[in-house]
């Protein structure tokens, strides 16, 4: 079992601007808002004092509006741009000490990114742009060639390897993205909203796709994303960002269920609870005698499932985990939920479901 | 948002700028207030003060004598420039001799399979057609001394040109360096640059190359500067996500990511250096351009379009080869193109060792179709009955010569006579209204520095005919445009005239007007109308069909009338594409007005066609100088903040 987070941060700030090295290290700065910052210094801190832990195998979201700093974030993780201060550290070992080299190592092997506009090279075809990462670490063309042809098949662009990204939809293109990323084998993919410039439909597509891959593979995966409904699809965690401070971290259910701020409640605000919250929060403990009546639901099964077992045997429903009944749930604290009239469960309780 | 969309062009913007111009006349005028009555106390007179002049030509004089005495003798000759002229002249020479060793037939040949590798077929039947009708005209040989000397000058400007424009793209501090001195050279008249390359190299080859790669170079920089920085930023970023290292970013991503906008630089550099290496026939480049200038200094209208023809020919297909190239970029690579080549290859050797055991390497002299003389014949007809006494509408004759008295004269006289610091004051006030003190600043010292070179009255002298020229490009340019731009059909007819006139070197615009209106100041006038009036055309009517289609759409929902939607909405939208129009108009024009010094347009290009005739360098240099002031002040004064990307004409 290994416990070292894949990305460990600490402390991060990235502050565009004259002389921006200051600004981290002086209190009275640092307690400016964004606006009085730049009145003062002419800087602007896209990221404020950010500290988390990825942890290997799970999809941590960053989520935030634009201008949030969440992109910044992410291109600070492989240095893509320089951070201001703070730590980084991949698998223990400080990226930030990286000399040239070691940090063209990282970015080869170690993390791969996918982009929002793609970021394809228009003169060449989807398996050239495949094996791009390949060519750069120095592959010879058949070998490259031949491990992108694997990779563009298992992104579902077989039949298309000769043709030009300019000849491809948008969905098209950000398969090919995906697998120029997934070539170089890396043990963590970046992507930065990869999928905000795609039609509704084909989202949803990509979204299942990253899910999929992520259910073949188990890769680690930083996803940054806008879209509050995709960061609950796909997070096992979410950073939830504002004005490059993240202001709740937790897993989809404690964003929704219990916001640390009005921000959060605000953005939160009309999200189907019901899809979010799971039954682990929902239920109460049993009363004795209820052991044996009722139909049984999985402690993370969501709530609107519970709904459903619950209005189909029209009687409360047993939680039941490793078959033990460990509580309870019936139409009165459904409705609550819905409703969002019941208690929040103690949050705090981090607990990523592919904890290993 | 009908309202919002329509209103404020008419409303807010003119009120904004009064108010600014305003300030700006304003503070002139208190600066004219103090420093007028100071000047005119110290050096009152209409002309420039000969107090405030600085004689160059003595100096200029020694140094040009200097460079003769030692040019054999100095090191700096010796192992400089010595070998610089040594390599071009073997280079050229090489090329000329690999071209008659191959012989027509498999020139030809070559021009054609090139075309069709590069562009299809129809291009390499044009390309093939035109070559023989190089031959046919009994021109084949001075079309060879041409392209050699172009092969030479395109490939040493293609070098220079790169490695400057990497520089640039690639480094922020040359690219601030550079910029301006491109940006700068693209707007003086190619005549400026001959004296300079004569004075170090003599008249020759070597100066007529050096002074084409002078010229033809900065397109190929600023475009691969372009280039590289217009490159996706994000691909870029994707690319470094990657690991890549430096090199590999510039080699596979950069350098093919401006892979458009360096075929486009190539195109301008060869039209540039097709124009350049015909001018450059007056120190000496020989070939075409020289036929058409001993043509025209005998005003053989004949001879001269003999020559003419074949540099259009070369300039059409050149264009049209290279620009089809451009196109095909991004489009599906043909299997197997590497085959096409081979047979294209193969094909050339063919038909030249076919010329050469047939023995008619050189172009027979039975099948040379004289046209000299049927069009002189033409011309005598012309003279004879349209130069004059037609009834009612006069002759062309009649018409220049109205043309001189009626409206060159008095623009003339009007501006000699004017004090010399009101021409200062009218400068800085233009330029500084359309501009920013900067380019107003750089205006009244370009201006200024044309009176201390002491050819005040020459320059005011290329000045009228400049403004007389542009002011009737403009009208003419601008309603033509303005038609194009509200008539599909006129702009499809349009396009392929434009598309023609656009291409053809400065120097061929000569040819027509002398036969139409002899020589003079009128005929390097309408040369010179006949030249920019195709780009004007074509900025104005694309500044119009690029107005937001929102504004237009808006504004008729509102009611209004297509002669209000042009005057309200369309006009001052295309406010910048005008003033573009405007800008590229005088220097188009000024390129004409001084090579008119060739067909006797006097002023400042009879100085500088003078200075090289008679070896009087000195005169020369100090017209060509007076020449670059002109460009940078007329540039200057139209020139709103910024210059955007323009279309090389």
């Amino acid at each position: 079992m290994d416990t070292t987070p894949v990305f460990s941060v600490e402390g991060l700030w990235k502050v565009f601007g004259p002389k921006a090295d200051r600004v981290p290290g002086d209190p009275e700065l640092t307690a400016l808002d964004p606006a009085e910052l730049r009145s003062r210094t002419g800087c602007t801190a896209a990221v404020r004092d950010v500290s988390f832990d990825v942890r290997k195998g799970e999809v941590f979201v960053v989520m935030g509006l634009s201008g949030s700093g969440k992109s910044t974030l992410v291109r600070c993780l492989t240095r893509l741009i320089e951070p201001t201060a703070g730590t980084i550290a991949i698998d223990g070992e400080d990226v930030r000490a990286m000399d040239r080299s070691r940090l063209r190592e990282l970015r080869r092997h170690r993390a791969a990114m996918v982009f929002q506009h793609f970021g394809l090279l228009p003169h060449r075809t989807v398996l050239d742009n495949v094996a791009y990462g390949l060519e750069i670490q120095g592959l010879g063309k058949a070998e490259r060639r031949e491990r992108a042809a694997e990779v563009v098949t298992k992104v579902g662009l077989e039949g298309m390897e000769h043709r030009r990204p300019s000849q491809l939809s948008g969905g098209q293109r950000q398969r090919v993205g995906l697998a120029r990323a997934l070539a170089v084998d890396p043990e963590v993919l970046l992507f930065d909203e990869p999928f905000s410039a795609l039609d509704p439909l084909i989202r949803r597509e990509m979204q299942e796709e990253v899910v999929r891959l992520h259910h073949e593979e188990g890769r680690t995966m930083v996803f940054i994303t806008h879209d509050l409904q995709e960061a609950l699809k796909l997070g096992d965690r979410i950073a939830l960002m504002r004005d490059g401070r993240v202001v709740q971290l937790g897993t989809p259910e404690e964003i929704v269920g219990s916001p640390a701020d009005d921000y959060v409640r605000e953005f939160v605000r009309d999200v189907p609870r019901e899809q979010v919250m799971t039954v682990r929060t929902a239920m109460r403990r049993p009363s004795a005698g209820q052991d044996g009546s009722g139909p049984a639901v999985r402690p993370d099964a969501t709530v609107s499932e519970a709904i459903e077992a619950v209005a189909r045997a029209g009687a409360p429903a047993r939680v039941v985990d490793k078959g033990r009944c460990v509580g309870v749930v019936d139409s009165d604290t459904l409705l609550g939920v819905v409703a969002g009239t019941e208690q929040p469960a103690p949050p705090g309780t981090e607990q990523p479901k592919e904890a290993v | 948002m009908a309202t919002i969309t329509a209103n404020p062009p008419r409303v807010g913007l003119p009120g904004l700028l009064k108010h600014r111009a305003v300030h700006k006349l304003l503070l002139l005028a208190l600066a004219a207030a103090v420093l007028v009555p100071l000047a005119n106390a110290r050096w009152a007179s209409g002309t420039w003060p000969s107090a405030l002049t600085v004689d160059f030509s003595e100096p200029l004089a020694k140094a040009s004598d200097w460079i003769i005495d030692n040019r054999d003798s100095h090191p700096l000759f010796l192992y400089f420039f010595g070998h610089v002229s040594n390599v071009v002249v073997i280079g050229v020479r090489a090329v000329y001799l690999t071209f008659l060793a191959v012989g027509w037939a498999g020139v030809t040949a070559l021009g054609a399979l090139v075309a069709w590798r590069v562009a299809g077929v129809k291009l390499a039947l044009g390309t093939g057609a035109a070559f023989l009708a190089c031959g046919l005209l009994g021109m084949w040989v001075p079309t060879m001394q041409t392209l050699a000397l172009m092969v030479v000058a395109v490939l040493a400007s293609v070098v220079v040109g790169v490695v400057l424009g990497l520089a640039a793209g690639l480094s922020d501090r040359m690219d601030r360096v550079l910029r301006p001195v491109l940006d700068t050279m693209q707007v003086l008249p190619a005549f400026a640059y001959l004296l300079p390359v004569v004075l170090i190299f003599g008249i020759g080859v070597p100066a007529a190359v050096l002074a084409t790669v002078v010229y033809a170079a900065p397109p190929m920089a600023r475009l691969t500067s372009l280039g590289l920085r217009g490159a996706d930023k994000e691909v870029l970023e994707a690319v470094e996500s990657l690991g890549s290292t430096a090199r590999q970013r510039l080699l596979t991503a950069r350098i093919p990511l401006a892979r458009k906008e360096l075929l486009l630089g190539l195109n301008q550099t060869i039209m540039m250096a097709l124009s350049m290496a015909v001018i450059a026939a007056v120190i000496g480049a020989g070939g075409l351009g020289d036929r058409v200038y001993q043509a025209l200094a005998s005003v053989d209208v004949g001879a001269a379009l003999a020559a003419g023809i074949p540099i259009v020919l070369l300039a059409v297909v050149l264009d049209r080869v290279t620009g089809a190239a451009g196109e095909k970029l991004g489009a599906e690579p043909e299997p197997h193109s590497g085959r096409g080549w081979l047979f294209a290859l193969a094909g050339v050797v063919v038909v030249a060792v076919a010329g050469r055991l047939a023995g008619r390497l050189d172009w027979p002299d039975s099948w040379v179709v004289a046209i000299a003389e049927p069009v002189n014949r033409a011309v005598d007809w012309m003279t004879a009955h349209l130069y004059s006494g037609v009834p009612v509408v006069g002759g062309t004759a009649d018409w220049a010569g109205h043309f001189t008295t009626w409206v060159l004269d008095p623009m003339r006289d009007g501006l000699q006579a004017l004090p010399w610091w009101s021409v200062l004051l009218i400068v800085a006030a233009l330029a500084w209204v359309i501009g920013t003190w900067r380019t107003a600043l750089t205006a009244v010292l370009a201006m200024a520095a044309i009176g201390v070179l002491g050819v005040w009255k020459p320059s005011l002298d290329t000045l009228s005919q400049v403004l007389a020229a542009v002011a009737v490009t403009l009208v003419v340019g601008f309603a033509v445009g303005i038609a194009a731009a509200r008539s599909d059909r006129l702009e499809r007819a349009l396009r392929p005239v434009l598309d023609v006139f656009q291409t053809m070197p400065q120097f061929v615009y000569l040819i027509p007007v002398v036969a139409l209106f002899g020589v003079g100041r009128a005929p390097a006038v309408a040369a010179a109308i006949v030249y920019a009036l195709p780009a004007v055309v074509r900025i104005t009517t694309q500044g119009l069909r690029q107005v937001d289609p929102a504004a237009l759409e808006s504004s008729s929902s509102l009611g209004a009338t297509s002669w209000q939607q042009l005057k309200q909405v369309q006009l001052p939208l295309a406010r910048p594409a005008l003033l573009l129009a405007v800008n590229q108009g005088l220097v188009l024009v000024l390129a004409v007005v001084v090579i008119g010094g060739l067909v006797g347009g006097g002023a400042l290009g009879y100085d500088v066609v003078f200075g090289l005739a008679q070896g009087d360098l000195a005169t020369g240099l100090v017209a060509g100088g007076a020449i670059v002031c002109l460009g940078l002040m007329l540039d200057r004064v139209t020139q709103p903040t910024e210059r955007r990307a323009k279309k090389g004409a």
